[in-house]
């Protein structure tokens, strides 16, 4: 069997078992809906009484929070960590040693799979509600966002299934590893800028984060979309993200193969 | 059994949860620094908008601690005693566990809340009760003793209105056997109880204010500390209080008639 038809049904199973939860995805995007509420809400009394706020309005802030929770769905891992972790705990990996397959390529399929369906879904309620809130957005529309977003949106997505990936394979480690997963979940929310648009912070700290992957996360390409960096600043941005990708799948690679000679293959 | 019979066995329970949790230090640590983390994360959000605004929906930056810091100290109580409980029943309920707990010589609902007990929780009230004293001491206030008595009594109305969300959401799990998903409904419910009243406008406020408890679960005692005693304000924090109170134990009721066990 050749190589990519042997993940073209990794593929397909994992959109079939990523339909299964199809519900849970759909009240998902709806939470997300209000919370994207308590995001509008906030920003707006912000904003009351001043138009300009780190140098953007309102309505290009808001954008910014919408097309990140869009985005969220279509590249941030969810509970690929955790899957990892339970493989390793209850032996399911013991299959992926003995077959020819790649147990990173696999789940880095499945979770291509597992986007591209919660993804979809989370688009559904999104443009039911979208009338409610088109006129508070503004979108940049120079067409070399769109060229620097796509290759972004892609290495983001990269870096946060290998930083998953990482995560999970703490599990030959250790016996819970749910606290750890929680704990970087607070750092990736603050520096990925979910709370806030990191722009916003001082000088140095926006700098600092610049450096950390958690940049490379989410923010870096809804920053480029919705017109909060410039060129130049996308175009290093993209340098840096390609080295953090290097260095995370190292990690990962590294971890498994010490992780391998650990384990004792519980079960199976 | 009599009242102190239920005040004995609950305070059993907690001592039993603390020497477990002190048994798995490293968990406890872990756990308790995930939600120093959450609790950082929050204030930072604070912090930064602050930094570039003076107010938010009339209240300063002192002002929105103090309200944060309460909302939070409710959380964590609710944490601290109720969260693992709850969260549990849904999942025995749906095993068939459940029965045990009916099993127990005494009521029920008090049987399934108390039996566990987070002391990682416990140890974040103690820094979300710090983030109260920093905002009261940053605005100058000096509350006397019955301000502080009646704060805590407000604190105290506002985790029985968690308390009553979170066993009503429990309790679905009688009619519905997956509830995955409910918890991440209240954690984005709480969200607006650290938003002052006065953001809220149109439709949110009928929804957030008047119709769901989100926001004056933290905004009532927030404001007694900062604007004194308004006896209104409490009536309506109470009145909601005993209400979902009343809604949350009736539905649980219900649920309890309809369990037909499951089988092993």
């Amino acid at each position: 069997m050749s190589v990519l038809a042997k993940y073209r049904y990794v593929f397909l199973t994992g959109l079939q078992s990523s339909l299964v939860y199809r519900w849970n995805f759909a009240a998902r995007s709806a939470f997300s809906l209000v919370h994207l509420s308590f995001v509008f809400i906030l920003w707006g009394a912000a904003y009351r009484g001043q138009t300009d706020i780190g140098g953007f309005n309102l309505a290009q802030t808001l954008t910014y929070f919408l097309a990140m929770l869009v985005i969220q769905f279509f590249i941030s891992a969810q509970n690929e960590d955790y899957q990892i972790g339970e493989d390793i705990r209850n032996g399911m990996i013991n299959q992926f040693l003995l077959k020819p397959i790649d147990y990173y390529s696999y789940r880095l399929t499945l979770f291509f799979s597992a986007r591209l369906v919660t993804g979809a879904l989370a688009l559904l309620p999104i443009m039911l509600a979208y009338p409610l809130f088109s006129d508070t957005l503004s979108l940049p529309s120079d067409p070399w966002r769109l060229l620097y977003g796509a290759p972004a949106l892609l290495l983001s997505a990269l870096i946060q299934f290998s930083i998953a990936y990482i995560f999970g394979l703490l599990a030959f480690w250790f016996l819970e590893i749910q606290s750890f997963i929680i704990l970087s979940l607070a750092i990736e929310t603050v520096l990925g800028g979910q709370m806030f648009p990191l722009d916003l912070l001082p000088g140095w700290a926006f700098r600092l984060s610049q450096f950390l992957p958690y940049y490379y996360q989410m923010y870096f390409p809804t920053a480029i979309l919705t017109g909060r960096l410039d060129q130049t600043q996308a175009t290093e941005g993209l340098l840096v993200q390609l080295v953090w990708l290097g260095i995370l799948y190292g990690i990962g690679r590294l971890l498994w193969t010490r992780g391998l000679r650990r384990h004792t293959a519980v079960g199976g | 059994m009599p009242l102190i019979g239920y005040i004995r066995l609950w305070l059993a329970c907690i001592r039993y949860s603390a020497v477990r949790a002190l048994m798995f230090r490293f968990d406890f640590i872990m756990w308790a620094l995930v939600e120093l983390f959450w609790m950082a994360v929050n204030l930072l959000m604070v912090s930064v908008i602050y930094s570039h605004t003076s107010e938010i929906g009339g209240w300063t930056r002192p002002q929105m601690l103090l309200l944060l810091g309460t909302s939070m100290l409710t959380q964590r109580l609710l944490m601290g005693f109720f969260w693992s409980n709850l969260f549990e029943m849904g999942r025995n309920i749906r095993s068939g566990t459940f029965d045990f707990f009916l099993a127990q010589p005494g009521n029920p609902l008090f049987m399934v809340s108390t039996r566990k007990f987070d002391l990682d929780s416990m140890s974040n009230v103690i820094v979300a009760g710090g983030l109260v004293i920093y905002a009261v001491h940053e605005l100058g206030l000096q509350p006397g003793l019955s301000d502080i008595a009646l704060y805590v009594l407000a604190v105290l109305c506002g985790l029985a209105i968690h308390y009553s969300v979170l066993l009503l959401t429990a309790s679905l799990t009688f009619w519905t056997i997956g509830s995955q998903g409910l918890e991440g409904g209240y954690f984005t419910l709480t969200e607006f109880s650290r938003l002052p009243r006065e953001v809220f406008k149109g439709v949110a406020n009928v929804v957030f204010v008047w119709i769901l408890p989100a926001v004056v679960v933290s905004n009532v005692p927030a404001r007694a500390l900062l604007h004194g005693f308004k006896p209104t304000l409490f009536a309506w924090l109470l009145g909601s209080a005993l209400l979902w109170l009343f809604i949350a134990v009736s539905v649980f009721k219900r649920g309890l008639k309809r369990y037909a066990s499951a089988s092993s």
